[in-house]
């Protein structure tokens, strides 16, 4: 501790010198334009912060450690246990690819996370991002730095895109990893009936994973929406957890099967374009058009009420 | 409040009103710009003209294509528990919801149809006399003998319920007899194409089938879209199109196919699948010796004889041979096949549940009605089924 | 008693120019949802350099109106300025010349004492990264929180947390520091090490508002002072003119106090009281000495003599109808 603390000293002491001088640059009631930092560099350093702030976060990194894990015990429960009986129909085809072909681990697992365990994970990180900083005070702190209210709104956003798409790909690289160890791995199969070599295969696990991130990144902004209405961070998760599941309750219905294409969650799953042959650009183009207008109507929503409220936590 | 901030507050939610604006806007904007572009942009036809050369396109040969088809079913079955969720590939699935179905023409004899569904997929590739029927959930490639697709329809006929435009449009083309109102659109716009629509309506009241739409594209007149219209609803009961289509030659290798690697390889002879179904191919097959029809044109019954028991072997079973002869647009629909065979007793329990018991001069038996069909079971032993009201079907009843 | 008329209460008109006034409110009135007035019309001048006081009961709007003052809230009408730029469009550019502890301290509890700070610094856009660390460690020294620095915020004292909240507010060069009642939870040594800190950074030329409930606290740091009262101010402008507004009086401690009373009167004093063993007056312009000796004259036995001089606590009681916590 006395070393760190002799460190600080003189750190406090090279640090007068160095602060004096933006002080000089400044006084006189300098022009408030003049600053020592471009304006995209300073919004890249906040990035950073968030960033850092989500990913030191301990149960973040819970959230992502379980995320890992269940590929990992899907594969080895389909070691242990072997496919389903392809002949009673028991449970999905994939699940009996995953037992020739490791890399079917990746899809097979995405497939069971994107319905629920994904969404929720995205929902607490960003259903948490406003309201949580409300919750504990550090709203008004940010705001007086001053962090600019578009401005921290769009760096909490920028903030859950980027966990979507880390936990994503922690999912994918988790299932990788486990298809590899525990299965062959070799040409994967489409759902079509081709062939592609295993490089192309792995690119095409590149594409799902961007695909669903995206996904996830709409989910985002439903939750960050939520996120603004609230100081309590865990009204702003459950409710965006719970809207997750009436939509997906909504999607099943038969009789609401117009209603489907509206539906965020229909859209998750339609990943599995990429194993078609060819690759079905056009409905993944429409999923993404879905993602993008989701992510824009909750993404304004969340801006109007941000940037008109009174910070009173 | 302040002006200013009560301006700025109304200011600020007009960004999101006006992004679900956007939004929706371009979720309307295909019907707008359909209205829009409206105005005729194809020179007028009369019906006849376009008949002919509808049927001439349908004659010669198709010009290489590719497309996505929706076909969209709300028959009005009485409940459908398990099927109508099911994702798609079971073709008993067909008969409720909305489906997509990818095709690739590729001229001579060369076709590729698709059925995507939730992490599965089944296709059936037709290059020449190979043709392949590949269901990814089985892990299953069927090679199908004795079909040749340079003779005729034959693949498409494979593939049950969702037949191809093409096959529609020309069974609702024959049924354009002195007993329909013709009528010629040059406005139309499906997949966004100009395209003309033919409606016919038929004059028989008793006829459950309010009019039949087939809009035929502008240029190629190849049947982009048919949508069945039942009296009991705006809304079509049945309807089948191109959501989008682009006549160029689609890539070589949407039709060959290799049997992947650990895949279950299948061989079938195209009519009679195997030994065990041979006899009850016989049995199909002499069993469309003893259809009668009643009427006829829109308001024709078929009269079988059959009793629940044979209703539910006959379905269960392989494909019956009855239906392939046009004996009613929807009464395909009640036909399964081989793989579908947990379904569709699963249909017959729901229909039969939902029958009601009526009775007449001709005796008693029990009524099915859907939006399109109905079906009288007497207790005599006859099945009467038809695209007309159950009064009709009972009328029939009576004329032995 | 001492009354107190508010038209005595000397108040520094709003000035036209702003320049030389770090802070300056017109009208600035915040009504809640509920209909609720919090901040009612208020009119604020912060000289630039002033150790400024603002003074109220717990609930006069202090609080409210410092959020107003930072954006944190949007004000129902009224305008303001800070360092001269009109506000609330210039709060991005003028907000990172200000320093700020509203409403206690707030931090990440799992995150350092030092990374809050970072925390904080990486939010303010004007703040230079290269010297984050060098600036972070001067505002940690300057609280003396250099040693707990690698804590973990969860871990610090109520006092340790206020002083981090402090250190939040000294990252940059600061032209106007707002402290929202910067002393709450420190102990008497904590107290006057924060009295200390104001005092330093005042004399560094930077203008400092400091809300508190505690008199004596205001007492001893400011040069000036404004008292809110249910939402309207009652008071403002320098602590001597203040006190200069009100009267001193001489009180006299005596067994004769019909005799002292009318002595006081034949010495041309206002507002003779007598009774129970004492009599008293104002003492206007008179010297106590020369009171002292007309008593004496007088033939009034003479026991205590006191000249009173109110305190500050008898003006603000006068003026907001209610006590303060003066010992704090």
């Amino acid at each position: 501790m006395s070393t760190v603390s002799g460190r600080e000293v003189a750190v406090s002491g090279a640090g007068s010198a160095a602060e004096r001088r933006p002080e000089a640059a400044r006084g006189g009631g300098s022009a408030p334009g003049a600053r020592a930092v471009s304006a995209p560099a300073a919004l890249l350093r906040l990035l950073g912060s968030e960033i850092g702030l989500t990913f030191r976060r301990p149960r973040n990194i819970a959230m992502l450690a379980v995320l890992a894990v269940v590929p990992v015990l899907i594969g080895v429960a389909l070691r242990a246990f072997g496919g389903p009986d392809d002949n009673d129909g028991g449970g999905p085809a994939i699940f009996t690819q995953v037992t020739g072909n490791g890399l079917f681990l990746t899809f097979a697992a995405l497939s069971v996370l994107v319905q629920l365990m994904l969404p929720v994970a995205v929902a607490v990180v960003a259903g948490d991002s406003v309201a949580g900083e409300a919750g504990i005070g550090t709203l008004r702190y940010l705001l007086v730095a001053p962090a600019g209210r578009t401005r921290l709104l769009a760096v909490k956003y920028a903030n859950a895109a980027v966990f979507c798409l880390a936990a994503v790909t922690v999912v994918a690289l988790s299932a990788l990893l486990a298809g590899l160890l525990l299965f062959p791995a070799g040409p994967i199969t489409l759902l079509s009936g081709g062939t592609i070599p295993l490089f192309d295969g792995l690119l095409r696990i590149g594409l799902v994973v961007l695909y669903v991130a995206a996904g996830m990144a709409a989910l985002a902004a439903v939750a960050l929406a939520l996120s603004t209405l609230t100081e309590v961070a865990v009204g702003a998760i459950a409710s965006t957890v719970v809207l997750v599941i009436v939509t997906q309750v909504l999607g099943v219905i038969p009789q609401l099967s117009g209603l489907q294409p509206y539906l965020l969650t229909h859209w998750w799953s339609g990943f599995d374009g990429v194993l078609r042959d060819p690759i079905a650009t056009g409905d993944m183009g429409q999923g993404l058009l879905v993602f993008a207008a989701y992510a824009v109507v909750f993404g304004s929503i969340a801006w109007a009420r941000f940037t008109g409220k009174d910070v009173t936590s | 409040m302040s002006e200013r901030t009560r301006r700025g507050r109304a200011m600020r939610w007009g960004v999101p009103v006006a992004a679900i604006a956007v939004v929706a806007g371009a979720l309307g904007a295909g019907p707008v710009i359909a209205a829009v572009q409206g105005e005729p942009a194809l020179p007028e036809r009369t019906a006849e003209q376009l008949l002919a050369d509808a049927t001439k396109a349908t004659r010669a040969d198709v010009k290489p294509m590719s497309g996505t088809v929706i076909q969209t079913a709300s028959l009005g079955l009485p409940g459908l528990p398990e099927v109508a969720g099911m994702g798609g590939t079971s073709p008993a699935a067909l008969l409720a919801g909305s489906h997509e179905l990818k095709v690739w023409y590729g001229g001579e004899g060369r076709v590729r149809l698709a059925l995507p569904g939730r992490m599965s997929e089944t296709d059936l590739i037709a290059n020449g006399n190979q043709v392949w029927l590949w269901e990814s959930d089985a892990n299953k490639a069927t090679r199908i003998k004795g079909a040749d697709a340079r003779q005729g329809a034959g693949p498409e006929k494979a593939l049950p319920t969702a037949a191809t435009p093409q096959l529609t449009a020309a069974e609702v083309l024959r049924r354009a007899q002195a007993d329909t109102v013709v009528e010629v659109t040059n406005t139309e716009r499906v997949a966004d194409r100009p395209a003309y629509q033919l409606v016919l309506k038929p004059k028989d009241g008793a006829s459950l089938i309010r009019e039949v739409k087939l809009a035929l594209d502008g240029e190629t007149f190849v049947p982009l879209r048919v949508q069945v219209y039942a009296r009991s609803a705006a809304e079509p009961a049945f309807e089948i199109g191109f959501t989008s289509v682009t006549f160029t030659p689609p890539a070589a290798e949407n039709f060959t196919f290799t049997p992947p690697a650990g895949a279950k390889v299948e061989e079938r002879t195209f009519g009679a699948r195997d030994q065990e179904s041979g006899a009850e191919h016989d049995r199909a097959e002499g069993l469309r010796e003893t259809i009668k029809t009643v009427g006829e044109g829109w308001t024709s019954v078929a009269v079988l004889p059959f009793s629940e028991k044979d209703l539910k072997a006959g379905l269960s079973q392989g494909r019956g041979g009855g239906q392939s002869d046009g004996q009613g647009s929807g009464q395909g629909g009640g036909q399964g096949d081989g793989r579908g065979g947990q379904d569709a007793n699963a249909i017959v329990d729901a229909l039969l549940k939902s029958a009601k018991p009526v009775s007449g001069a001709w005796g008693n038996g029990r009524v099915v009605q859907t939006k399109l069909v109905s079906a009288l079971l007497t207790d005599d032993g006859r099945l009467l089924v038809g695209a007309v009201t159950p009064e009709k079907l009972a009328e029939a009843a009576g004329r032995r | 008693m001492l009354t107190v008329q508010e038209a005595t209460v000397p108040s520094t008109p709003p000035t036209s120019s702003a320049e030389d006034c770090s802070i300056v409110t017109r009208g600035l009135t915040k009504r809640f949802r509920g209909g609720q007035v919090a901040v009612d019309g208020l009119d604020l001048a912060v000289p630039r350099g002033a150790v400024f006081g603002f003074l109220g009961p717990n609930g006069s709007g202090k609080t409210t109106t410092i959020r107003m003052l930072l954006g944190l809230a949007a004000p129902s009408s009224g305008s303001w300025e800070l360092l001269g730029v009109s506000m609330p469009r210039g709060l991005p550019a003028v907000l990172s010349r200000v320093g700020a502890l509203v409403e206690g301290p707030s931090f990440y509890p799992y995150l350092s004492g030092e990374a809050n700070l970072r925390r904080y610094d990486a939010a303010d856009p004007a703040a230079d990264p290269r010297t984050a660390t060098a600036r972070i460690g001067l505002a940690l020294d300057r609280v003396g929180l250099t040693a707990a620095a690698r804590k973990r915020y969860r871990a610090y004292s109520l006092g340790m947390r206020q002083r981090l909240a402090i250190a939040a507010a000294l990252l940059g060069p600061r032209e106007l520091l707002v402290l929202d009642e910067p002393t709450n939870g420190l102990d008497p040594q904590g107290t006057r090490e924060v009295r200390a800190l104001v005092k330093e950074i005042a004399d560094e030329g930077t203008t400092v508002f400091v809300s508190s409930h505690l008199l004596a606290e205001i007492e001893q740091m400011c040069s000036h002072v404004a008292v809110m009262r249910a939402g309207r101010l009652v008071a403002q402008g320098p602590i001597a003119e203040l006190r200069a507004g009100e009267t001193v009086r001489i009180r006299v401690e005596t067994p004769d106090t019909a005799e002292a009373a009318a002595v006081l009167a034949a010495l041309g004093l206002r507002g003779v009281r007598s009774g129970d063993g004492e009599a008293g007056a104002e003492l206007g312009e008179e010297a106590p000495e020369r009171v002292c000796a007309a008593l004496v004259a007088g033939g009034v036995a003479v026991r205590g003599l006191a000249v009173q001089r109110p305190s500050l606590e008898d003006v603000f009681v006068g003026l907001t109808g209610e006590g303060f916590d003066v010992d704090g």
